[in-house]
């Protein structure tokens, strides 16, 4: 399968309206306030996700409010068993997350990884929210799980990897889930945005974008963290976008600067792996921090945010 | 066969066990209905004799006859604590005995087949009490019952509304994509129509919702799945794939007590039930409504059910709440007779609450 080739068109006439969606507005103005939102650089086709004189969505996830402050999400990479799913989201809400995180359907580079618990994982997910009172993001691979997973789910992760599988973005479009739309590792950013008009365009207003890292040459890092992709969506699009500081470097000793710089980016959230034990963690385990780790982490993060509303 | 196998074969037959035991002391609690003495010597005698005919050499005699004296010990002592006998349509892990709970201790749940088998050994005093479902709060009538209830001659003696949490259970270890079809009790399907909806998944009318479980449990289809309580998973040992599957959490059956008998409690009755037909002319049905308001009576529901034997012809059941000894439902309740053509009062109890 190729990739689409085509090179992003831009022209600075507003693009085509496909009449309102179902969007909660906000008062907030855009960031860039000295631009005219008309002359902002508008894409070709995207009809519902471009800026375009749009007020900023808000997307609600239980008591969660993406787009209206600043909301971090943690949790392990993978659910692996009950206890510590349960032990993990205790010490996440305790460190003053909004959100957990939790795998069940893992994408593994290799065949023979641990490939999650599947229903099982949402299952204890349930319980780890019943537990926290914190609604859960989890991954779905497969269009055959998409109906499951939102059974169970308070919000649908579409991972790096599927970010192009548009069958499976069309699918998660005819929800009214709210979904979590990773930027894939070798995407542009207006292929990201087409994919966020593919779920809209199907009915899902509900979008949350989540930058996450990009290949380049650079090998220290397990990614290049992209900032710029934070304020340049923002100029684009209405949509929230978060961070993703744990993929975006996959150095522990990287995520919490990126953090800081992500809400400096105005980025409007974070996730972060956090697992009880990194080093005995079936996957991801070089870029989890640990409970405490985490917990000064989301302590400085919220202290900068406060700032940066100020002088907004 | 592996060891694996051979323990799966093991343990099959240690779930059927205990489900026959308990069938043989239900029918022992029956049994108990028909005769004076719970000792019946030339009975347990033959018992014995048929028991341990069937001896063999990994049988032992000596251990039949230890074994089944265990058994009719037990029922006897069952028997001797006088049970009341509770008819419930379905099988064991069915919402409708879960719901006599509801209706005191001492109970002892007797499942029958039909709705209708429920009302006639209640009728014929085979059972003490039925237990049966009216309305609920999703999918409505409980058409059957209603007609049952204008049918029979039997009394509500009580009521009961009980939350209703469906789970989607399958086999142990099944894989939630390989499930096409569930099977259920109409009335569950119903009010789990957009899960199955949502996730793809046939409705498959099935005469109980744990009678479903039960029939899973035995024929082992990997492709189908059943809706029914946790009890029901647990008894017939099926995973939970979903729980609370119904279509809005406030999912509440109403169930009713029958019995020949009128109430006997002490606790005050507040809520009646009647059932009554009119001539069919203009405003018939609202003439016998308007007696009730102008007594000011509260009327809590109305159904109407076609009169099967006559069709085009309708009866209607009317709950109210009111006292016995209040003058005006009294009165209302003279007024209304005079006015139907068919009139029976099914009784007053005390009106129930979530």
């Amino acid at each position: 399968m190729g990739w689409p080739l085509q090179r992003p068109v831009f022209r600075f006439s507003p693009g085509v309206h496909a009449g309102t969606i179902a969007v909660i507005a906000s008062p907030v103005s855009p960031t860039s306030s000295t631009q005219n939102p008309r002359k902002v650089l508008a894409m070709t086709n995207l009809k519902l996700v471009a800026l375009e004189n749009r007020e900023r969505t808000i997307i609600q996830v239980g008591n969660v409010r993406f787009g209206a402050g600043f909301v971090i999400i943690g949790g392990p990479c993978s659910v692996e068993s009950e206890e510590q799913m349960i032990e993990t989201a205790i010490a996440v809400k305790s460190a003053g997350a909004d959100m957990l995180r939790g795998g069940a359907f893992k994408p593994r580079t290799s065949p023979y990884a641990f490939q999650g618990l599947g229903l099982q994982g949402l299952k204890i997910l349930a319980k780890a929210r019943e537990a926290t009172g914190l609604p859960f993001a989890t991954e779905v691979l497969d269009t055959r799980d998409v109906s499951w997973v939102a059974e169970f789910a308070d919000m649908i992760q579409i991972g790096a990897r599927n970010m192009q599988n548009y069958s499976l973005l069309k699918e998660i479009g005819k929800l009214r889930k709210p979904i979590l739309l990773k930027r894939g590792m070798y995407s542009t950013l207006e292929e990201w945005l087409n994919c966020a008009e593919y779920i809209m365009s199907e009915g899902n207003p509900n979008v949350v974008l989540c930058e996450r890292g990009i290949r380049s040459f650079e090998t220290y890092t397990r990614n290049t963290l992209d900032l710029s992709a934070v304020p340049a969506v923002k100029e684009m699009s209405h949509l929230p976008v978060i961070t993703d500081p744990t993929h975006g470097t996959g150095k522990v000793g990287l995520i919490a600067p990126m953090s800081l710089a992500s809400v400096a980016a105005g980025s409007d959230g974070l996730i972060i792996e956090v697992h009880r034990k990194p080093a005995e963690a079936l996957s991801d385990k070089d870029q989890a921090l640990t409970p405490p780790q985490f917990s000064g982490l989301v302590q400085k993060v919220r202290a900068l945010a406060k700032f940066m509303e100020g002088i907004r | 066969m592996n060891l694996k196998e051979i323990r799966n074969n093991i343990d099959r037959i240690d779930q059927q066990l205990p489900i026959l035991l308990r069938q043989r002391m239900e029918y022992a609690l029956q049994a108990e209905k028909h005769k004076d003495d719970a000792q019946d010597l030339a009975r347990e005698e033959s018992v014995f004799e048929k028991v341990t005919a069937k001896s063999s050499s990994l049988l032992d005699k000596s251990f039949l006859s230890d074994l089944y004296k265990l058994i009719l010990a037990e029922s006897k002592k069952l028997q001797a604590r006088h049970l009341k006998l509770v008819g419930f349509q379905g099988e064991h892990g069915a919402w409708s005995e879960i719901a006599i709970h509801a209706f005191g201790s001492e109970m002892a749940p007797i499942p029958c087949l039909e709705f209708r088998d429920v009302f006639a050994c209640v009728a014929n005093h085979d059972l003490e009490f039925g237990v049966v479902p009216v309305e609920n709060s999703i999918e409505g009538s409980v058409t059957e019952v209603n007609d049952l209830l204008v049918e029979a001659d039997l009394k509500i003696v009580a009521e009961a509304v009980i939350p209703i949490h469906h789970n989607l259970l399958a086999l142990p270890g099944t894989n939630h994509q390989e499930i096409r079809s569930v099977y259920s009790h109409p009335q569950a399907l119903g009010q789990c129509r957009a899960f199955l909806s949502r996730n793809k998944l046939e409705p498959r009318p099935f005469y109980n919702t744990a009678g479903a479980a039960r029939w899973l449990a035995h024929e082992r289809q990997r492709s189908a799945g059943v809706i029914a309580s946790r009890l029901a998973a647990e008894f017939y040992e099926l995973d939970i794939i979903k729980e609370n599957i119904e279509d809005h959490p406030e999912n509440a059956t109403r169930f009713v007590l029958l019995s020949t008998q009128p109430r006997t409690g002490t606790s005050p009755a507040n809520k009646c039930t009647i059932a009554f037909s009119t001539q069919h002319r203009a405003g018939a049905l609202s003439d016998v409504v308007r007696i009730f308001a102008e007594n000011k009576v509260n009327l809590t529901r109305i159904e109407s059910r076609p009169i099967r034997t006559n069709p085009g012809t309708f009866a209607f059941l009317l709950d109210f709440q009111g006292k016995p000894d209040d003058p005006a439902v009294v009165r209302a309740l003279e007024n209304a007779k005079k006015a139907a053509m068919m009139f029976k009062n099914l009784g007053f109890y005390p009106e129930a609450t979530l």
